[in-house]
């Protein structure tokens, strides 16, 4: 079951720039009425757990919390078995389990998919109405595990106690508690790590895996994009936790420092020097002198052979400027691959950034950026100021764009190609480039005829 | 494998990748059908969060969607007055511009569950204020969309004695597109009527760029229409589960005429509803609906060899499915398997050999047997699992793979004149494959 103490205590992480300067019991996420966007707790606990696709993830509560929201995310998966991560299970109680209890169809439903599907393992997830009328998950759960010799993990993250973040987190508690330690590995490596918060959105990690196998680090557990139930089990035996563009997860690896002396480190994918940067955090954070050189050999290779390809992209690109309206990392990120394929980013938006991004759009954009804290209003001015030639935001800046006639990327679309890693800039690249020859941008602003004068 | 038999129970204890949407969901997009409404969603904000992204997606348009953030604590000690009085003027607050003209309340699982006295909130909102009540335990997006309809008419239309001759009003049910309430408009509008539709999304996320988009609904119909909206002489409900919102207009109005059409696809149901209209107007139809009904007639006889010769499934809302079941079989197709979202009674009606209530994994049972699936976006997916190469026409929310949904027409004789034609399209590419 989840308690205040809980929420309290996952609010309040010591770990997160968001909570760390801030009085006593003020955290992260304090909801006002009719101001929260976003998505909830259990949102957030199903993006982060969603990716096993070696187990089913059952949905335990009424019809809007799965039905709308299955088969959303491109979390690719390499499993060769039935790959749940694409399917929706849900209980989909009606009146009848609101009033007399729902731990009856949760039950059968267990027995239903392991009759079925026969998966690794079942997550099931609560939800505001089956946690509020006190359905007994943990119990249910529990006997059902014992019935089939499966894991059966109960996530308690039901909607109404936060944000996506805290969902993240109690999803990260679950896993802790239930699969973390639960089985050895079946040989290990001084090179073992665990990825915490890449869900291999549009296959994000498969940009930058190949180059960890190439230097000898191994993944020995993903949380978890890619990643496999009986691989998590054996996390507690990787040399370091490295926290991939996600603050949310930071509790559990501050949690796995204290129990299982695993060390952590925070970096990010996106762009040529950040996925330099972070490789070289990594192989200097496991310590050993020949696999940090044989990283640097390897990155020299690479960047090299990145920087041949990059070369017509950089001549196209070479006095484009750029303005950035996106939320989260994404500020920093995005900003620092462009910076890569040799845009200026003149401006981008920290409306909905932590204080940590803040730091890191700050340091990237140099003196001269301006950090947008009403984007809404600011980025129009700006693009004139600056005679910016592109625009990358959500949709809802569109008309900014055709009326400043410049060019724009929907950021916030759903993408169906990776960004991330060295492969990931020649995509964002190759996207720029029809973007800046479009000419639609400019064809479409043209006024109705019964507008000419 | 035991046939499944329709009925208001479920078969299984759970769903594996459902159809069945929920309530709430149909209700804030009949919001979204309302001039200047503000949808608010009475429920954690995730219920509202799932749903913007849903219809962003579907239509790729931005979505006007509120929520009133219900946590844990409010749960309990709230009775939902906080809750809803503290969004609307924190919602108001931060947005001075927004100038919301009704505030469109749906409450969700959660807050039905603990039971909130949603209704009597009224007197302490400024602004008209409509409640509904949608708990995604029980119902659908279907029901949802049509309790909507009805709690607008049962709270904000003026009783009355007297009907303008000419005043029609449409209730279209809610997998209609934008296009396709706009079409029905403008055929009602060539006999001369004063047309009104509720809810009508035929300006609302129909696909039109301008400014400012997704901060209120900017449905073609406003709340002082709707206060007016007993004076029609006629109300036509399109879809069965409109019928509830036909009735609570008959309260307001004895006067008013009722028509209802479970649907509006096929040359049979057109020919009744022209038929009515030309006797309500005593004129002959404009040149362009005569000139479209003879193209169907050309369609059905150039489409139904292939379809006539063709076995197929369709999924989604009942009203959905009872339309596209008629028009296919009227030109000789085999409808082997309806899988429906939930349960109407007007399921009943249908003639064919499967019918229920069911999900996805039902559906991959029956998908060797037929030659073209009508369903949602989720169903590519699947069919691409399977051996045979099986037809697919995409209906139904939610559909986030293709463009242009807002736009896609079904109904009257030019939409059924284009369904047949895609249609019998897609067969022949399978056909030639094979």
């Amino acid at each position: 079951m989840v308690n205040r103490a809980k929420i309290k205590e996952l609010m309040n992480e010591s770990a997160c720039s968001h909570s760390k300067n801030k009085a006593k019991g003020d955290g992260c996420d304090k909801v006002k009425p009719g101001l929260a966007a976003g998505g909830c707790a259990f949102d957030g606990a199903q993006i982060s757990l969603f990716p096993y696709a070696d187990a089913v993830h059952l949905v335990h509560g009424p019809q809007t919390c799965l039905g709308a929201s299955w088969e959303t995310r491109e979390t690719l998966s390499s499993y060769s078995g039935c790959n749940h991560t694409a399917m929706g299970f849900t209980t989909g109680i009606t009146m009848n389990d609101v009033i007399f209890g729902g731990d009856k169809r949760l039950g059968d439903s267990l027995d239903y998919i392991v009759e079925h599907y026969a998966p690794e393992a079942i997550f099931v997830y609560s939800t505001c109405v089956t946690a509020m009328v006190g359905d007994d998950i943990d119990m249910t759960t529990s006997l059902a595990s014992k019935k089939h010799d499966i894991p059966i993990i109960p996530v308690h993250a039901p909607g109404f106690v936060g944000g996506k973040n805290l969902g993240s987190r109690l999803a990260g508690e679950a896993v802790l508690e239930h699969l973390i330690g639960t089985k050895e590995p079946s040989y290990s490596t001084p090179y073992d790590i665990n990825l915490i918060g890449d869900y291999n959105v549009t296959g994000d990690m498969w940009q930058y895996l190949p180059i960890f196998e190439e230097i000898g680090i191994r993944v020995l557990s993903s949380l978890s994009g890619d990643g496999r139930v009986s691989r998590i089990r054996t996390a507690h035996r990787a040399k370091l936790n490295v926290i991939v563009c996600a603050k949310s997860l930071i509790t559990l690896c501050r949690k796995m420092q204290e129990q299982y002396d695993i060390p952590w480190i925070s970096v990010s994918f996106y762009g040529k020097r950040d996925t330099s940067n972070a490789i070289m955090e990594i192989v200097k954070a496991l310590g050993d002198e020949t696999l940090i050189a044989k990283a640097r050999e390897v990155l020299a290779r690479q960047e090299e052979a990145l920087e041949a390809r990059l070369l017509p992209y950089k001549k196209l690109f070479a006095g484009k400027k750029a303005v950035l309206n996106t939320g989260g990392n994404k500020a920093w990120s995005i900003a620092s691959s462009l910076q890569d394929l040799g845009i200026e980013v003149v401006a981008t938006s920290i409306r909905k950034s932590t204080a940590d991004d803040i730091e890191k759009a700050k340091e990237y954009l140099g003196e001269g950026g301006v950090l947008m804290k009403a984007p809404a209003s600011e980025q129009a001015k700006i693009i004139d100021e600056t005679g910016a030639d592109i625009l990358l935001a959500g949709g809802r800046s569109l008309y900014t764009a055709i009326k400043k006639k410049i060019s724009f990327i929907d950021v916030n679309q759903e993408k169906k190609i990776s960004y991330g890693g060295y492969e990931g800039l020649l995509n964002l690249a190759q996207d720029l480039k029809y973007a800046f020859a479009n000419p639609v941008f400019k064809n479409v602003s043209a006024k109705a005829p019964w507008e000419v004068a | 494998m035991e046939a499944i038999k329709l009925s208001k129970h479920e078969h299984k204890p759970l769903q594996i990748n459902p159809i069945k949407l929920s309530q709430p969901m149909g209700a804030a997009l009949a919001f979204m059908g309302v001039q200047n409404c503000l949808p608010l969603m009475h429920g954690s904000q995730g219920c509202a969060s799932y749903t913007k992204v849903f219809y962003t997606r579907h239509f790729n348009e931005p979505i006007a969607m509120y929520n009133t953030s219900v946590s844990d604590i409010t749960a309990v000690l709230d009775g939902g007055d906080y809750s809803i009085l503290m969004a609307i003027e924190n919602i108001t607050q931060k947005n001075p511009t927004l100038n919301p003209e009704l505030i469109g309340l749906c409450s969700t699982g959660l807050t039905e569950t603990k039971g909130d006295d949603i209704k009597s909130m009224a007197k302490d909102v400024e602004l008209p204020y409509c409640f509904v009540h949608t708990s995604d335990y029980e119902g659908g997006l279907e029901s949802g969309w049509a309790l909507t309809a009805k709690a607008l008419i049962e709270q904000h239309t003026k009783e009355v004695t007297e009907c303008r001759a000419n005043k029609i009003v449409l209730l279209p049910h809610v997998s209609m597109q934008p296009i396709e309430v706009e079409k029905i408009k403008d055929l009602c509008a060539g006999f001369g009527c004063e047309v009104l539709a509720l809810p009508d999304l035929s300006t609302s996320l129909d696909g039109y760029l301008s400014q400012g988009q997704g901060k209120l609904g900017a449905g073609a119909i406003g709340i002082t229409d709707i206060e007016n909206l007993a004076t029609s002489a006629c109300v036509v409900s399109i879809g069965a589960s409109m019928q509830i919102a036909a009735k609570a207009l008959l309260a307001k109005n004895e006067k008013i005429e009722h028509l209802h059409f479970d649907h509006l696809m096929g040359l049979d149901t057109n020919d009744k509803f022209v038929s009515f209209l030309m006797q309500m107007r005593q004129i002959d139809p404009p040149p362009f609906i005569k000139r479209w009904r003879g193209r169907l007639q050309d369609a059905m006889l150039d489409t139904h060899f292939l379809i006539g010769s063709s076995h197929f499934m369709v999924m989604g809302e009942p009203d959905m499915c009872v339309g596209i079941c008629a028009l296919l079989q009227s030109v000789g197709g085999s409808v082997d398997v309806v899988i429906s979202t939930v349960y109407s009674p007007v399921l009943e009606s249908l003639d064919v050999a499967n019918k229920f209530v069911g999900d996805l994994e039902d559906a991959q049972k029956y998908f060797k047997d037929v030659d073209l699936v009508i369903g949602n976006f989720h169903v590519e997916r699947l069919l691409h699992q399977e051996e045979k190469e099986i037809a697919l026409v995409l209906r139904g929310f939610p559909n986030y793979e293709e463009l242009g949904n807002a736009l896609k027409n079904d109904q009257l004789y030019e939409g059924s004149t284009y369904v047949l034609f895609e249609v019998a399209n897609k067969l022949r590419e399978i056909r030639h494959h094979s």
